[in-house]
């Protein structure tokens, strides 16, 4: 059977000391279940819910081996409360740092939310299969995110930014409850006067300052002009959004499988193997989280 | 495959030498039940035993396991060793075999190992023993009544003999060592040919051989039965503990008393149980009892077959025997069965 590395076959360790010989790779694959400390670099608030959190891996090989794609996510630790998966939300062109978008709204994510710069956690990732970034390129792209949904896709929108000339025009519908609500706003409206990028914000509840959308990101989509034959849908949101969304995108013709979507779902492992967060037939941790609709139509219970 | 027959005599001779450098499990008689357990001593194994309680699965990924310790203020773990003892299991039957291949599938196999079970697998020698089906045997409609691989030995029962199929090096290496084994001869292979066919006529003509499973799922994913299958689940999981294949779990930290070092752990989990699909904001993804058993009949009739061309059901009947409300995959066979025949509609 399969040897665990940095272990005999008749024993398992956590790898406290991974032996030097380990390459970063070897340390992240050899007990995946084992989280690596990170230090946190910066904190910014962005909601009354929600942070912005930066990370440094410590170890050196560790940090050098940890490169994802967009769309991909990590379990977090905080020992004695518990493990949690979120997305990256930072581009893999941000190489040395982790940056995550986390709702306080349970035990772990209230207690990550009471630390500091300095702290450390644990990270093992990055898990999961993200948006298909090398088919998107050449390709206008379709962002429609819902609330925290704008966390794993802007690890995509920032990577675009990254290689900009490598795609063309980009849209974003973003909506959220209130203008409050919204994050990443000032990021994204630095982009807005460019050409080739439409930002489209919409909130249920407007204030008296508010001049953008109102209701939900359906309405501002069926408006848009959009050349199917080269457009790719990156759809994130609340589990009721995304029928609705991808509908419209179907009106628009947009293929199935360049409809993309990130689903959410209860995590424990991340690595296909707790079966916690099953969809149908699939694992959303490995086989998704990011799905195109073709795929999506083909799992029992996934929309 | 490599044969030789022993002598029936000679089986206690093999116990023991496989006690010298191995715990050994096998099945005993608790009261009406049959259990694994450990033995050390060749009489305490009841090898003619019909089907145990619960699986052996146990001895592979235990109903709780750490996976390693913390110290939860500097928020680092620690070194820790999980030590794993060189087992045997003595005296499995073909299913359970055919399950142990299913869980290296789900969890030492694919894009991730599982250090813990994969450790666990490679330390524990397995030794088979032909059976009977009892009345709710259905393990030849799910490919799981004979094995080919994933034991040391494996013992066929051909009357004062065994047959002994011999695949690992270790394992031949007790035997020849403990035990007189020789060539089969003529009469050796007939009565094994005839075992073979006592025990393929032996299965329970009621339980229905139907065809195209997986698909037949899809087509009646919808169907008012499963409301009433699943509607009746009283979300006891005991289906999920005695089954040699369900292989779902949790991940929990425990805190020692007063002090800031603890384990994390992981401990059996099943999809029967209420919150399995639940996420951050309250919404669950399978809140009702229908939802929860047509998934998990899904996922072993359907979803592992997709993935890996077989079934998550070797049809041992445990399950039968531990649902309190009569729900268990002959039941979905049956109703396979009585759909679109005669004048049903
Ligand atoms: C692929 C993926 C990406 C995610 N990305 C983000 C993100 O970028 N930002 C963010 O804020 N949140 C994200 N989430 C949701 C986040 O995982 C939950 O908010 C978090 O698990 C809540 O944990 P808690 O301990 O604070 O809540 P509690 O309600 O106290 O505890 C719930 C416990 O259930 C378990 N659990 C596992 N998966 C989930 C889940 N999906 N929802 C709820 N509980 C779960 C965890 O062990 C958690 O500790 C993501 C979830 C998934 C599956
Ligand atoms: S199917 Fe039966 S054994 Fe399984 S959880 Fe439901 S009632 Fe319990
Ligand atoms: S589902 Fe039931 S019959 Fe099938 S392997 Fe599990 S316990 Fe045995
Ligand atoms: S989260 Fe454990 S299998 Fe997907």
């Amino acid at each position: 059977m399969t040897d665990s590395v940095g272990a005999s076959p008749l024993a398992v360790r956590a790898l406290t000391e991974a032996p030097h010989v380990m390459t970063g790779q070897e340390m992240l694959m050899g007990n995946a279940y084992r989280p690596w400390p990170a230090r946190i670099t910066s904190i910014r608030e962005l909601t009354a819910h929600e942070k912005l959190f930066e990370f440094r891996l410590t170890d050196e090989r560790v940090r050098e081996a940890f490169v994802h794609e967009p769309g991909q996510f990590v379990e977090l630790s905080l020992f004695g409360v518990g493990e949690v998966p979120i997305s990256i939300t930072s581009s893999p062109t941000k190489q040395g740092f982790i940056e995550l978008c986390v709702r306080r709204t349970g035990t772990v994510t209230e207690q990550l939310h009471r630390m500091q710069c300095g702290d450390i956690v644990g990270l093992r990732g990055p898990f999961g299969r993200g948006f298909p970034v090398e088919q998107m390129r050449g390709n206008d792209i379709l962002v429609v995110a819902g609330g925290l949904g704008i966390a794993p896709v802007r690890s995509l929108i920032n990577y675009i930014h990254d290689n900009r000339s490598d795609f063309g025009k980009v849209t974003i519908v973003y909506g959220s409850r209130t203008p409050a609500d919204i994050m990443f706003r000032d990021q994204f409206e630095m982009w807005r006067h460019r050409k080739d990028f439409d930002l489209i914000l919409t909130v249920d509840e407007p204030d008296d300052t508010w001049d953008g959308e109102v209701g939900v990101v359906t309405e501002p989509m069926k408006k848009l002009d959009i050349n199917p034959a080269n457009t790719f849908g990156a759809v994130c949101g609340p589990p009721v959004m995304y029928r609705f969304v991808v509908e419209v995108m179907r009106e628009k013709n947009i293929s199935y499988d360049h409809i993309y979507m990130s689903f959410e779902r209860h995590m424990k492992c991340g690595m296909g193997k707790c079966g916690h967060c099953q969809i149908g037939h699939q694992y959303c941790c490995i086989d998704g989280p990011v799905f195109n609709y073709w795929e999506a139509k083909n799992i029992q219970g996934s929309m | 495959m490599l044969y030789r027959v022993m002598d029936k005599s000679q089986l206690p001779a093999l116990v023991r030498g496989f006690m010298e450098s191995y715990e050994v499990v096998a099945p005993v008689k608790r009261g009406e039940r049959y259990v694994f357990d450990t033995v050390d001593s060749p009489d305490q194994i009841a090898l003619d035993y019909p089907q145990t309680a619960s699986s052996a699965k146990k001895y592979l990924f235990p109903p709780v396991e750490a996976m390693m310790r913390f110290d939860a203020r500097a928020n680092l773990v620690q070194d820790f060793v999980q030590e794993v003892k060189p087992r045997v299991i003595f005296g499995a039957h073909a299913c359970d075999i055919s399950g142990f291949n299913r869980l290296d599938l789900a969890l030492a196999q694919g894009k991730y190992t599982d250090p813990y079970y994969a450790a666990r697998r490679a330390a524990t020698l397995v030794v088979g023993i032909s059976c009977m089906p009892t009345d709710t045997c259905f393990c030849q409609l799910m490919g799981a009544d004979e094995v080919q691989f994933g034991y040391d030995l494996f013992l066929y029962d051909i009357g004062d003999k065994y047959l002994v199929s011999m695949s690992s090096v270790e394992a031949t290496n007790i035997l020849e060592a403990c035990c007189e084994i020789a060539e089969a001869t003529d009469d050796d292979r007939r009565a094994f040919r005839l075992a073979t066919r006592r025990h393929q006529a032996a299965f329970n003509p009621d339980i229905p051989h139907v065809e195209d499973v997986p698909m037949l799922m899809d087509v009646f994913h919808f169907d008012p039965f499963w409301d009433e299958l699943g509607g009746r689940c009283l979300s006891c999981s005991a289906c999920a503990s005695v089954c040699p294949t369900c292989y779902c779990f949790d991940i929990r930290d425990v805190l020692q008393e007063d002090s800031d070092a603890g384990v994390r752990e992981r401990t059996w989990d099943a999809c029967t149980s209420p919150d399995f699909a639940l996420v951050a904001g309250g919404h669950n993804f399978r809140p009702t009892g229908r939802d929860r058993v047509r998934h998990r009949m899904y996922h072993k009739l359907n979803g592992f077959m997709v993935n890996h061309d077989r079934m998550l059901c070797t049809g041992c009947g445990r399950c039968v025997a531990a649902c309190k409300a009569d729900i268990d995959p002959i039941q979905v066979l049956r109703f396979f069965d009585e759909k679109g025949a005669r004048d049903d509609r």
